[in-house]
Formats: structure tokens, sequence, C-alpha cells
């Protein structure tokens, strides 16, 4: 197609760049969630679908890539076609489309990029790669796009757990991360260690919420060491006190183990964004949506006069809004990326 | 009335574009894990050289398998999202169809054979039929020497096609009344997809993009173990 006609899809901007009005679809495949969203301008979600694949993987304890893989392509087209219809848009209405090409499961991210790049060469609009946690970061800009920079996101979910620094778009500096299980892994692995079922998350937060926090001193895995975190010894720590200890409360194992958990998350974030001076502090990932992380987050903010930002559960979970929202700002910043594109599941944003 | 046909079963990728006229463009790349760089730019570059735009397209053809798990839903992701934008019909084709299709016109029993990794391979019988073959069978997963002995016991002449005959060579090379197809037709050919979906998009056997799936013969590991510990 002539460069002219290409550029016409985004009125009244200079060589194809993106606009208020440039329209983004986002397609996001790289864990167990199948999503499509309609985004226009970067921040104006115009649908956000999302098929949680959770039932097929709960009797499994834990993602099943190959299952994941294969209820992906089962969904993608139905996904995509009801993001459209919610938005009212039909194919030639979208001026770009954006996937996440890493990093997660390779099976699962192939599906999306490959369905992606397939719509931008049909369509023949750009197509834009994403950095799952690239996106992650947009997601608390989606809800709140009047956040200041320098902000600092604690991203925290199955698969990641890390405190990023975002000076501006495409701007970014790691702060901390996990040293071994993610944050989401941990409570995986303790709830089915405790028979409370999957997924983790709140299957826990349910059970503390009948049980003593205080109850059993847990470690705090590297309370005031730096900015990493470490989980997997907490864990063999509840594995060891429940042996011991066979018939205490489940319920205060839950409350405790949370707290810990918690505690170590709100206290080092916390001491980053004091340590950097960031404006503003906010919530991401699966993670973000254990009440007692919420809490203790905001009541943080509020002892450190630091603005403090929670998204919605629908943002903090794994989604294709922020895939779309990122997707706009890296054609803004990077311009499309080549349709020889391919998935890496070890894809990194530092 | 031009199809697009798309093929990713094995470890070679390939596309092409036909019609009445038979085929008018077509691309094969065999580079094992990079059927989803590859797939993208090589259907926009058959598009270039057939002269035409994937808008003129009026069907998808796609394999559907068995084959290599990841290849193929590269290559189902591919063709379904492309009949979605562009709201055409696909029509989906066995791997194993289009092994025997290019030696249609041998009298032998044709056997078609898929490398299924894991020591095993995908096969199925065909027996040459005016303008084509027919399917004698389902496809199945099995070991090479399930198929050898099946091969023994029905006693036939038998032309045996496909990267699963060439991976285990040893295993049929001893067989007296069985003949080996060369390499150079071990993978399914993209146009071979494009001439069977030609003659099935006339009969308007079609299906939607939301509801065509792979074959895959074989359930994921994890549902197997889990079945197998609770039954
Ligand atoms: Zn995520």
């Amino acid at each position: 197609m002539p460069a002219e006609t290409r550029d016409s899809m985004v009125p009244g901007l200079p060589s194809g760049d993106p606009g208020p009005d440039t329209l983004v679809l986002g397609i996001e495949t790289s864990c167990d969630e199948t999503a499509a969203a309609c985004v226009r301008g970067g921040t104006e979600v115009l649908s956000s679908v999302v098929s949680s694949q959770v039932d097929l993987h709960a009797r499994y304890g834990g993602v099943v890539p190959e299952v994941a893989s294969r209820a992906h392509n089962e969904l993608i087209i139905p996904v995509l076609a009801q993001s459209m219809v919610e938005a009212g848009v039909e194919g030639p209405d979208v001026d770009a489309v954006a996937a996440t090409t890493g990093p997660g499961l390779i099976g699962a991210l192939l599906v999306g990029v490959s369905a992606a790049k397939a719509l931008a060469l049909t369509w023949d609009v750009p197509f834009v790669s994403v950095n799952h946690l690239e996106a992650h970061l947009y997601a608390a800009l989606l809800d709140e796009p009047d956040l200041e920079f320098p902000l600092l996101v604690l991203l925290v979910s199955g698969g990641h757990t890390m405190i990023v620094e975002m000076d501006g778009h495409g701007d970014y500096r790691l702060i901390g991360q996990t040293l071994d299980d993610a944050a989401g892994e941990a409570f995986d692995k303790v709830a089915r260690f405790l028979g409370l079922g999957y997924p983790g998350g709140p299957a826990i937060d349910a059970a503390a919420l009948n049980g003593d926090p205080a109850a059993i001193p847990f470690p705090r895995p590297m309370l005031n060491e730096g900015f990493d975190f470490s989980f997997s010894g907490l864990k063999t720590a509840v594995v060891n006190y429940v042996r011991e200890n066979p018939d205490d409360s489940t319920e205060d194992i839950a409350a405790s183990f949370q707290a810990a958990v918690v505690e170590v998350l709100v206290a080092k974030a916390r001491r980053a964004a004091k340590a950097s001076g960031a404006k503003a502090l906010a919530l991401g990932g699966g993670v973000a949506a254990n009440s007692l992380l919420r809490e203790q987050f905001l009541g943080a903010c509020a002892d450190d006069g630091i603005q403090g930002f929670l998204p919605s559960r629908a943002m903090c979970t794994d989604n294709a809004a922020m895939i779309a929202s990122a997707g706009w700002y890296r054609l803004s910043g990077d311009g499309p990326s080549p349709l020889s594109t391919g998935a890496n599941a070890r894809d990194r944003m530092f | 009335m031009f199809i697009l046909g798309i093929e990713t079963a094995t470890e070679t990728a390939g596309c092409a574009i036909g019609g009445h006229e038979g085929v008018i463009s077509s691309t094969h790349c065999s580079s094992p894990r990079r059927h989803a760089e590859n797939l993208t730019p090589a259907i926009e570059f058959i598009c270039k050289q057939a002269g035409m735009s994937l808008s003129e397209i009026r069907t998808v053809a796609v394999d559907v398998g068995p084959g290599l798990f990841t290849g193929l839903r590269v290559g189902l992701a591919t063709a379904k999202a492309i009949a979605f934008a562009l709201r055409v019909p696909m029509v989906g084709v066995s791997s194993l169809d289009l092994l025997a299709f290019p030696v249609r016109f041998s009298p032998r029993l044709i056997t078609a054979a898929i490398d299924a990794r894991r020591g095993e391979i995908y096969y199925s019988f065909y027996r040459q039929v005016p303008g084509g073959v027919q399917r004698l069978s389902d496809p199945v997963v099995g070991s090479p020497e399930d198929l050898a002995s099946e091969l023994l016991a029905a006693g036939d002449e038998v032309l045996l096609v496909g990267d699963g005959a060439h991976r285990y060579c040893e295993v049929f090379e001893g067989l007296a009344k069985v003949e080996v197809v060369d390499r150079a037709n071990s993978t399914p050919s993209a146009a071979s997809l494009v001439q069977l979906a030609h003659a099935r998009a006339l009969r308007e056997e079609f299906e939607q993009p939301d509801a065509i799936e792979p074959i895959y013969l074989r359930r994921p590991d994890a549902e197997i173990n889990w079945t197998t510990r609770h039954d």
C-alpha cells in the first residue's frame, strides 16, 4: 500500500505517528488468559475482553503450557470478535495491531503473535511487538492517566515480582526483583500444600480472613536488605511448620503466611519510593487483588505522603487493554515492528 | 476465486495462492522453530509474486495436522486470523492427505507417515481414485514398528511417503514390497493444499474460523498423567 493511504488512517499526523484517534487492537496470550482489546489514543479503552482458562488448569494446581496453548488456539478468534463487537469496531477502523511477544510461555505467545501479525498484514496496518512487563506498567496509567513520573510500580503476580521505576514512556529502571519464586507462585504452592485449591492467591486471601495474622511468626525474608525478594525460604518455613504442628488452624497459617509476604512487599516498595524520590507508587499484577496487600499498600502511601494508586482488579490481572496501550506508546517511540518478529519466552525490558 | 493455503505441520512452513487456473505462487521454508517468524513475511511475498492483494482471497485453506503441535498452531492462528479479517470461510485439510495427493498416480497402497517425535509417527492409508486419492482409514499415532507390521500383514505393494518414513527408514528399508518416496516430497505441500481446498470450496464444504481446530491425536502429557492418577 502506498504511504499516503497508510497516513490517511491517522488523520492530521505526520508519517504514521499515532495520535489521539489512533485505534490499537491489542492481543495478549502469554500465560493462561486469552485477551483482546480495542484502545483509542493509548488511553481510551473501548473494549477489553479476557477469557480466563483458570478452570482448565485448576486440577493440575498450576498452568500447563500445552493445555494453555490449545485453549488459546480455540479462544483467539471468539475473543477477538467479541472485543471488536463490544467496541463497535470494524476491521478498517483498526490502525495498528499490538501483541505480547514475551516474556511468557512460548507456545502460548506464538498463538497471539501469529494472529496479530496476520491481522496487521491483512488490514495493511502496522504490527507492534509489546513486552508483557512493560504493559503491566501501562495498566496503572490506563486507569489513572494523571500519575506523575517518576512512577514506581510494585508488580506482583504468579510470574513476576519486581519493583520498577518508570521515569517516562519507554524509560524504565529495575529496582528489585525476586531471586527465586514469584509472590503469586509462593501463594499457589502454599495454598496447594494447605489443601486450599488453585489459584492460590484468592484461596489464601479467603482463608486468611478467618485467621490470626500474628499467630505464627513466619520469617520476613530479606526484609531490610536491598530491594530484591526471596520467597522460597518462606514457603519452606510454612511446610516445616505444618509438618511439626499438623493440628494448627489452616486459617491461622494462611493469615500468618500472607502477612509475612505482604509486609515484605510493602516495606520494600515504600523504601524504594523514598530512595528514588518517586512522585507516585502503583500496584500491578494479579497479586494486587489481594485484600491485605491493597489495604497495607494504601496505608503506607498515606503515611509517607506519596501518591498511591491501586488499579482496578481487571487492570491488575493480565489483559489486552494494557497491551494496546503500551503498543500505542511503543508505536510513537520506536515505530512498528517487522512482520518477521517472533515470540521470545525470556524477553527482557531492561 | 482465489484460495490462500497455509501449511505448517512439519518442520517446513509453506504457503500458496491459487484458484481455477491452478497454483499461481507458492513458497516453502524448512527452518525448524521459526514458523512464526517466517510465515507472515512468506504470505506477503507470495501475494507480491502473484501481483495481488490479500483482499482478493475468497477462501483460506489450512493444514490441520496431525503434526508438530506448536507449528500447527502458528499456521492455524495465522490462517484463522486472515479468514476472520477478510470475513471469508476456511477449508481444513489433513497433513497426511497433503502427502498422499502428489503421489496419487500410483496404483500401490499409498501410506503417508509424519514424524510425531518421541519414537512415534502419525499415519494413514490411501488408494488412487479418479482425480485424487481416497483415505482408507482415520489417521492414527503409533510406532514405526506398528506401521511396519500393518504393512506386512496387508501384503500390498506399498508407496510410503512422508518425513516419518525417512526418520525411521531403518524400520522400513528391509520390507520387500515397500518403497519410500524421496525426501523432496516428504513434507506436505502448500500447492496440494490449494488444489485440494479448491475442490472442496467448489462443493462449498466450508468451515468457520472460530470452529476449525487441529487434529492432535495426542492429549497433553499433564492430562494423561492426571487421568492415570485419578482412574
Ligand atoms: Zn502478567
